[in-house]
């Protein structure tokens, strides 16, 4: 799946967006647990993020597949 | 409620109509968030803001609609600009047009307060008057930023940048160009501005998929009356009762739900009655919304419109989609060794190849292509383009083509200087191409592309075709990974090089043309993802044959060439089956990628 950083999770992360290739979908902590092992600068922004899947903000129990566009959004400030 | 979005990148226009033929509109509110000239007790200069664009433009999408049931209005229209914004300038236009004012004045306040809560769109960081960033949200590395530029005056930079570098100072002078509304029949190959979402369920109706009579699905007679006939155009709705059938043509809209079509070929018909001979597994039905769901996205913003991309518009009814204007683009070639290819070069002249290279190439993008002929001498020249002024200015890109005399690479930097654009770069550590100029007047950019057809035929690709993709806000060209057929000797040479090469797929040991139409869709989508492909027989592989050139005047490659692959600098050679990183050429395989 792609995932994409927003704002200052671009800084954290170094990168606009990854390719996960996950064997099965994931849900919300698994999600997490992938993310932070590959960026652990993720893991300060985790209480502050909210997901998004496929243009829209995630319910909690989201589940995350192969060919969604998954987003991590920090606090926004549009306006 | 009629509802426009836009997010842009350039700046919102001083003053909208109010919107016309909406009935009953006694109020039309507008509200303009400006850029303030502090931040945190700091003055600024400018904030950055990001999108997600996307998703923004559904989040606004969906507040509007939640909102306006509650405050019913007629119609609004948001804009949101992002990136660079000067102090002053507006980050955010709202208009709304309503029967009284009090539902407008209720949906922006409303809607307001929500956009800073849902709407994903960020200030990235605040441009202090000194040098540093300030502000909430910047602790991130220094990242260059430059502020729109006001005319002619771009400063000059140490040249030889890297291809990278000269790749990201392209894009980013390469601003998308305000979108315009377009009709279909016009908009083939331009860039979509706005996510085309289906307006309702695709199919709408449960339609039947076969010649024959539609029954009720939980219907087991055997002998029906036949009470009506639909045809493909008819809309007839009615509840089926048991025993009965409709005679329904393929297409026809059911006229209830739950219905099973038995085919005509297994029914026998005795005037008003039917009898069914055989019933199949399937129920021959296209049920409602199988297709596409309401809301959901068809065609992404940023899609080239392809003719497959337009035939889902027509069916959704988008007639006039926002997309990217129609480039306007000025060509010249300079040199006075160039004759026209019908004239018979005498010695030391040479025919002219670039007009018709960069005429052709520019073939996949919607623009207006003049060309023309500039005299060598410089004043001769200016002369010479002082007659073309209004033509120079309304160009969107202007391509000069140097000549392969001497002295050319500084008569088009003049030149360009002369007509108000900064230089951003004048070489470029690369070969061929290294004379490669880039300049930018406000949003129009200029490229002085070095003469010999070689070094056209490689900057359009990595250059000028990133330049177009930023002005109509496309995709980028993108290097991909794929493997060298054979090996690649070459002395080492202390630049980067983009090797004209022809490139194909291999499964196997076979080699497939990406013309041929065996082209293996599943690895396409691999290589999209900027992923290398598995080098595993079975899913193939891209497989880069080298083709051989000596010098950027070299032109019989280009017959064959339909990828440049990039050779590091000092790079002794490469062994047969090294991965390399290439650039496919659209315009040579017909179509993007």
């Amino acid at each position: 799946m792609r995932v994409l950083f927003f704002a200052q999770l671009k800084d954290a992360t170094g990168c606009n967006a990854v390719d996960l290739a996950a064997a099965s979908p994931l849900n919300t902590p698994q999600l997490w647990t992938e993310l932070v092992q590959r960026f652990p600068a993720l893991a300060a922004h985790r209480p502050n993020v909210r997901l998004a899947r496929n243009w829209e903000y995630a319910a909690p129990d989201a589940i995350f597949a192969d060919n969604d566009e998954v987003a991590l959004l920090p606090p926004v400030s549009g306006g | 409620m009629e509802i426009e979005i836009q997010l842009t990148d350039q700046p919102i226009a001083e003053k909208f109509l109010p919107p016309t033929q909406l009935g009953v509109v006694g109020a039309w509110l507008e509200f303009r968030g400006v850029v303030r000239g502090e931040e945190n007790g700091q003055t600024i200069r400018a904030l950055e803001y990001e999108a997600y664009p996307e998703m923004a433009g559904r989040e606004i999408r969906r507040l509007l609609q939640e909102i306006s049931a509650r405050h019913p209005c007629r119609a609004a229209k948001v804009i949101h600009r992002v990136g660079v914004i000067p102090v002053g300038e507006t980050a955010i236009y709202v208009g709304v047009a309503s029967p009284h004012r009090g539902e407008a004045i209720a949906l922006l306040a409303e809607f307001m307060d929500r956009l800073k809560q849902d709407v994903p769109i960020w200030k990235r960081r605040a441009i202090a008057d000194g040098a540093d960033s300030v502000g909430r949200v910047t602790p991130c590395a220094p990242v260059e930023v430059r502020l729109p530029s006001s005319g002619g005056q771009g400063t000059a930079r140490p040249t030889l940048k890297s291809l990278d570098e000269a790749l990201a100072e392209i894009r980013s002078h390469s601003r998308p160009l305000p979108a315009v509304r377009t009709p279909l029949a016009e908009a083939l190959g331009s860039v979509l501005r706005e996510t085309i979402c289906a307006p309702e369920d695709l199919p709408p109706v449960d339609r039947s998929t076969r010649d024959g009579y539609a029954i009720r699905a939980d219907d087991a007679s055997k002998t029906f009356s036949v009470v009506d006939t639909i045809h493909a155009a008819d809309w007839k709705p009615r509840q089926l009762k048991t025993g009965e059938a409709v005679r329904v043509a393929t297409g026809a809209a059911l006229p209830c739900k739950g219905l099973r079509v038995v085919m005509q070929e297994h029914v026998e018909r005795d005037g008003d009655k039917l009898h069914v001979v055989r019933r199949e597994n399937s129920t021959n039905v296209r049920l409602r919304s199988e297709e596409v769901r309401q809301g959901q996205p068809l065609v992404s913003a940023g899609t080239k419109l392809h003719a497959g991309a337009l035939a889902i518009l027509a069916t959704v009814g988008n007639v006039n989609p926002l997309v990217s204007p129609r480039l306007r683009i000025l060509h010249f070639t300079t040199g006075d060794e160039i004759v026209p290819p019908d004239k018979t070069p005498k010695p030391g002249q040479i025919r002219d190849s670039n007009s018709i290279l960069i005429r052709g190439l520019l073939q996949n993008f919607p623009c207006d292509v003049e060309q023309g002929h500039l005299p060598e001498d410089f004043e001769r020249a200016k002369s010479a383009i002082s007659n073309q002024q209004s033509a120079i200015g309304n160009a969107d890109v202007l391509l000069v083509s140097g000549g392969a005399s001497v002295g050319e690479k500084d008569f088009t930097r003049a030149l360009l200087e002369q007509l108000g654009f900064g230089i951003v770069f004048s070489q470029i550590n690369l070969r061929p191409g290294r004379p490669l100029i880039f300049g930018v007047n406000g949003s129009r950019v200029a490229f002085g592309l070095p003469g010999n057809p070689l070094s056209h035929f490689v900057c359009f690709h990595f250059a000028v075709a990133t330049a177009l993709a930023g002005l109509t806000g496309g995709q980028p060209p993108k290097f991909f990974r794929g493997q060298l057929a054979e090996k690649l000797d070459d002395k080492p040479y202390p630049r980067e090089t983009l090797w004209p090469a022809r490139w194909e797929w291999r499964v196997g040991q076979t080699f497939l043309s990406a013309s041929s139409g065996d082209f293996p869709v599943a690895c396409a989508d691999n290589a999209n993802t900027g992923q290398e492909c598995p080098a595993n027989q079975q899913t193939g592989m891209s497989a880069l044959h080298l083709l051989a050139w000596a010098s950027s005047g070299d032109i019989t490659c280009l017959a064959a060439a339909n990828a440049l692959i990039r050779v590091p600098a000092n790079c002794a050679g490469l062994s047969n089956g090294a991965k390399v990183d290439f650039l496919p050429l659209a315009a040579m395989i017909g179509g993007g990628l």
